[in-house]
């Protein structure tokens, strides 16, 4: 005859080790189970810096042409280019989309929660 | 009783009107817009102006105009970078000096390269530059830096990181570097539009200190180019 199958708290109560010193989990929730209104701080990764590439090549030239200007125009007007392109994009960014890597700031994201609170009563 | 408070409520409810006598200053209401100096665009006519450009002028029938300051003019003669440089050069508001040194230099330059041009074989004349307004601008553009070098704070220690100037900032630079240049490293009894023009010519041809400060400031941009990811802009 197979053991019989009592349900699993009723074996674990007949082994008495609730007797000893092990207790159930005595969770009564301090607070209501539901999500906060606000998210932890996190702190902001600093963006990379731009046009790094176009300032090595520039001063790569530089070091070969004895940093002279003339020989090394196309990469100083390739370097202007690039740090015009990077000044415009910064500025045009948007302050509430996303940031290039995809992450909004916890700041922004609280305002937005506090704007559509948990509901945690019905009335 | 009733009359000290008729007349306060009347003084906050009145409007807000512009004076009758317009104050050179620069904390003007927004709604004022910034004079227009420029000849040319008041000689277009009506037909070649573009959709923005006839709002503007609609837009300029209704709303006050600030004071032109004194160095906006609309002569053929005057120059902003030599105006800049002008202001650069004075000391404790001494518009007068600066402006006849400045004058001073310009016909040093006009002097010394006519002297040159005369002098010079057929062949050669035409490479001679004589307009002294053309060397101060291509004397001005040799001179300024092209990335500039600023203190990031990164760990508790400083870094000297190469960081792009803007355009102001190159101008401000290349134009400081040359009076600083032209103050100290003088002799005692040399004028300055002479030592200026001087200056100014080394420049116009690559040569001189002020480029060899401008060399340094690239090397040293260079040797640092380490800490270039350090910016976070």
């Amino acid at each position: 005859m197979a053991a019989p199958a009592y349900p699993g708290g009723v074996t674990r109560w007949v082994s008495g080790q609730w007797r000893n010193k092990k207790r159930p989990p005595a969770l009564r929730p301090p607070r209501p189970l539901a999500l906060a209104d606000k998210v932890a701080s996190r702190r902001e990764q600093p963006t990379e810096a731009t046009c790094i590439t176009e300032m090595s090549v520039m001063m790569a030239c530089w070091k070969q042409n004895d940093f002279n200007d003339a020989p090394c125009a196309e990469e100083i007007r390739m370097f202007y280019d690039c740090v015009a392109k990077a000044e415009k994009e910064h500025k045009n960014q948007n302050e509430d989309t996303l940031s290039s890597r995809g992450n909004l700031p916890s700041s922004k994201v609280n305002k937005l929660l506090k704007r559509f609170p948990q509901i945690t009563r019905y009335v | 009783m009733a009359a000290p408070s008729a007349a306060g409520l009347g003084r906050r409810l009145r409007a807000w009107l512009p004076r009758i006598m317009p104050v050179r200053w620069s904390r003007y209401n927004p709604s004022y817009l910034e004079p227009e100096v420029k000849k040319e665009s008041y000689q277009k006519p009506l037909e070649e102006l573009t959709e923005e450009e006839r709002q503007q002028m609609e837009l300029k029938a209704v709303r006050p105009i600030k004071a032109a300051p004194p160095t906006l003019s609309s002569s053929v003669f005057s120059d902003p970078m030599i105006s800049k440089f002008t202001n650069m050069m004075m000391k404790s508001g001494n518009k007068v000096l600066a402006r006849s040194l400045m004058s001073q230099t310009l016909e040093a330059i006009k002097r010394k390269q006519l002297e040159k041009y005369h002098k010079a074989p057929e062949n050669e004349k035409e490479t001679i530059e004589c307009n002294p307004y053309v060397i101060f601008h291509q004397a001005l553009k040799n001179c300024q830096p092209i990335i500039g070098l600023s203190n990031i704070t990164k760990g508790g220690k400083t870094y000297q990181v190469p960081i792009p100037l803007t355009d102001n900032r190159k101008r401000f630079l290349a134009m400081k570097w040359l009076i600083t240049e032209c103050r100290e490293n003088k002799h005692r009894r040399t004028m300055m539009p002479e030592k200026l023009s001087q200056e100014l010519l080394l420049a116009f041809n690559n040569e001189g200190p002020v480029i060899k400060k401008k060399h340094v400031l690239h090397k040293m941009a260079e040797a640092n180019r380490a800490y270039a990811h350090f910016r976070w802009w």
